[in-house]
């Protein structure tokens, strides 16, 4: 192994390899398309929507979008409801997806058929999950409160989207519903890639079931959880169609969430000033967020 | 776990400095095969410029070669019944005159941008654009941003629109509203009804609703004699909600503004509406508080709700014997008054010319062919209310829709949302604790105390 891998170093450094600049520039050539399409359309709108968002309407330079921000009791409920949702759905998801993956990742009958049966709600679109949810949850035709009346129970009191306390739980639950099937993907993946050779090792030294999961499993499947935490915060603190068809943000202003309020004073009230200044501040709390579970994953590869 | 870590380490390694070696060998094969192709590096640097060049010509030429040659219109609509009538109304004018028109269909959600941006920008890349009532005053407030339609009558020789107009229709097309310069047409007529169930008023001998008081009776005695729900109503946050709200809330004498433009919903009379929505609100469905206006046609439909606030498009589906469990049952009518005499909202559908457009005159003869009486009778009959006194009395389109007589008085009595450019953010706002209050979060005198804050909050704001 460490023969080959200074034979690879050494051939690095050959002089044969020096090739000339058009030879060097080629690949960068044939990368030029994809980087061109990027700068276009994520580049290119990005500094277009910081600019806007510093603009104000007449084009004169401002940061009244940004001071707004601090005084609208509407965005800041719509930050920390977003907050509380990423949070309880993240949580949520991640449980049952690692116990659904170390459930199926051990040796059950119709494995595979549980497996693909999992997937399916990912698979959905969010809007038709939305409808689908919207009419079980409806009180007086829905299959919830339709199960409950036929079990003699009173369901006046249990209206889901309508109340102002369940209305939250309720968007949560659907996302729930539907997304753990992913944190359960890439867990299950993750648990796959394992090798054999720790789990034989903790067993010759005699550790518990719950010793061989906290100290082999768990760091083993370290990454496997970052990332699949990771592209769900992402997603989770994005979060707009099932809260636009579910409840539009009410009753209220209960479920309102950081991008349905920006899509409202953006194509609604037609400030879109405003609404970079919010989508802005989205931005850097997601790349925050993200970037400390990318150094969390590096310190990992470290070790 | 060291030795394994160790592994994975050095195994990484091994991977990228082989892809390094694959890759570079790859390049020099794909370089070894251009070259046999005659294609060294400056003819390649050449091709790609050259492909970008032919790229941008094809582009531009597209983007240019729209406007040469013959008359061309191109019409913003939204995509539903009335864009859909547009585009069939299009499609006749097309054959008729020889004049191409292109129709360009948006969702209801941003066609207003798309329409807003090619006004404030003077792109013209529309020749008409169809506006629902509410967004009028953001393109004519501050700046025109629409078309001067006197002149246009004027090179014609006409002194302006004919009478048949539905007098609080073509007043939505003016601004100042009702007396100012005229920006638009009148192309579909709608304005909201009161719906209920004629059958259970004559069972219990009940009074029609003409008073608000009579509904919340017949709303009080159906729930407890029928077992069903009284009453229903759109309680979903924002747009829903305020719809349904206004009718009662300007038949109790309140008013959103006052002379000078201040908010003054927490008004007595505002907090007494409220207070008679939320005592309607214990005859509805549970859950009303999220309903939008398919569920609670649902309830009608169904025959779980006896009394609700609609719009004329639901009127069809009470004869159709697939959707309605109550076909001969449900009257229309208009609103219910209580201090003041009812007054519906007013929602229509304008036709106007962005003042950008190319082709004034043209766009200017498509829009006086479209609002003719002769077109709208085909546009009625192709399921929108029109906006002519002699369509909606036309004995031949009566026949066909009974309810024309009330919808007809009730478009003539009808009243506009506040004309504000910033009416969306004002009844989001509004919306927004007018269903605090139907939820229970707050006492409607607080929900419309915050209401009115938010209101005055956003009114200083401006835009």
């Amino acid at each position: 192994m460490a023969e080959r891998g200074i034979e690879i170093v050494s051939a690095d450094h050959a002089p044969e390899l020096r090739t000339p600049w058009h030879e060097r520039a080629l690949p960068y050539l044939l990368l030029a398309p994809a980087v061109l399409v990027l700068l276009l359309l994520t580049i290119y709108p990005l500094i277009y929507a910081v600019t806007v968002s510093l603009q104000t309407r007449a084009g004169a330079w401002t940061l009244a979008n940004f001071t707004r921000l601090f005084a609208d009791r509407f965005f800041l409920t719509a930050l920390l409801q977003t907050l509380i949702y990423t949070l309880a759905a993240l949580i949520a998801e991640f449980l049952l997806g690692l116990g659904l993956a170390l459930l199926l990742d051990s040796q059950i009958r119709a494995r595979n058929l549980f497996r693909s049966l999992l997937l399916i709600p990912m698979m959905l679109p969010p809007v038709v999950v939305a409808v689908i949810w919207r009419l079980i949850y409806n009180p007086n035709f829905g299959a919830i409160n339709g199960t409950l009346k036929s079990w003699g129970l009173n369901t006046d009191k249990l209206t889901w989207l309508a109340s102002p306390r369940m209305a939250l739980p309720s968007v949560i639950l659907v996302d729930i519903w539907q997304w753990t099937p992913f944190m359960f993907l890439i867990l299950l993946a993750g648990l796959q890639a394992i090798p054999q050779e720790p789990y034989e090792a903790a067993l010759i030294d005699g550790s518990s079931p719950w010793q061989t999961f906290r100290h082999v499993t768990l760091p083993l499947l370290k990454p496997a959880i970052l990332i699949a935490l990771l592209l769900r915060t992402m997603d989770l603190l994005r979060i707009f169609d099932q809260v636009f068809i579910l409840t539009q943000g009410g009753p209220g202003f209960a479920t309102e969430t950081v991008s349905l309020y920006i899509y409202k004073t953006a194509f609604r009230f037609f400030d879109f000033g405003y609404a970079a200044a919010m989508s802005f501040v989205l931005l850097v709390l997601i790349n925050f967020i993200s970037v400390g579970y990318i150094r969390l994953l590096k310190r990992q590869e470290k070790v | 776990m060291s030795i394994l870590s160790l592994n994975h380490h050095a195994d990484l390694e091994v991977r990228s400095s082989a892809f390094r070696r694959a890759f570079s060998r790859r390049t020099t094969r794909l370089k070894a095969e251009l070259r046999t192709l005659h294609l060294h590096r400056d003819g390649l640097v050449i091709t790609t410029a050259l492909f970008a060049a032919a790229l941008w010509l094809a582009v531009f030429s597209a983007a240019c070669g729209r406007r040469s040659g013959q008359t061309e219109l191109t019409i913003a609509v939204n995509s539903g019944v009335e864009g859909d009538g547009l585009k069939a109304a299009a499609k006749d004018y097309q054959a008729e005159r020889g004049v191409k028109v292109t129709i360009a269909e948006f969702p209801y959600a941003n066609l207003f941008e798309k329409e807003l941006v090619d006004a404030v920008n003077r792109t013209g890349a529309y020749d008409l654009i169809l506006l629902d009532d509410p967004w009028f005053p953001r393109f004519t407030s501050e700046e025109q941003h629409l078309a001067d339609l006197e002149p246009l009558y004027q090179s014609r020789g006409s002194p302006g629109p004919d009478e048949d107009f539905v007098k609080t229709s073509l007043a939505l097309c003016r601004h100042p509203y009702g007396t100012g310069k005229l920006y638009a047409l009148p192309y579909v007529g709608n304005s909201q009804l009161f719906f209920y169930r004629k059958d259970l008023f004559e069972k219990y001998g009940l009074r029609p609703p003409a008073q608000w008081d009579d509904v919340l009776t017949a709303a009080r005695t159906i729930t407890e004699k029928e077992k069903i729900h009284g009453y229903t109503m759109r309680g979903a946050q924002g747009n829903p909600v305020a719809s349904d709200f206004l009718p009662l809330f300007w038949a109790f004498g309140a008013e959103m503004f006052d002379a000078a433009g201040r908010p003054t919903v927490n008004s007595p009379e505002g907090v007494a509406a409220l207070k008679f929505m939320l005592e309607l609100g214990k005859y509805s469905p549970p859950g009303y508080v999220s309903f939008n206006a398919d569920e609670v046609a649902a309830h009608l439909l169904q025959g779980t709700a006896a009394q609700t606030i609609n719009w004329p498009a639901w009127i069809s589906a009470f004869s159709d014997p697939a959707k309605s469990k109550v076909l001969g049952k449900v009257e229309f009518t208009t609103m219910p008054g209580q201090k003041r005499p009812g007054q519906a909202e007013i929602g229509n559908w304008l036709l106007a010319i962005p003042q950008a457009a190319r082709n004034q005159e043209a766009s200017f003869d498509f829009l006086l062919w479209a609002t003719s009486a002769e077109q709208m009778r085909q546009s009625a009959l192709r399921g929108n209310p029109p906006t002519r006194v002699s369509v909606f009395n036309d004995p031949e389109m009566r026949a066909k829709y009974p309810a024309f007589p009330v919808q007809l008085k009730s478009l003539e009595t009808s009243r506009p949302r506040p004309r504000t450019p910033l009416w969306n953010e004002i009844e989001n706002a509004f919306g927004i604790f007018l269903s605090k209050a139907n939820s229970g979060e707050l006492t409607p005198e607080a929900a419309m105390n915050q209401a009115n804050e938010e209101l005055s909050r956003i009114l200083a704001r401006g835009h």
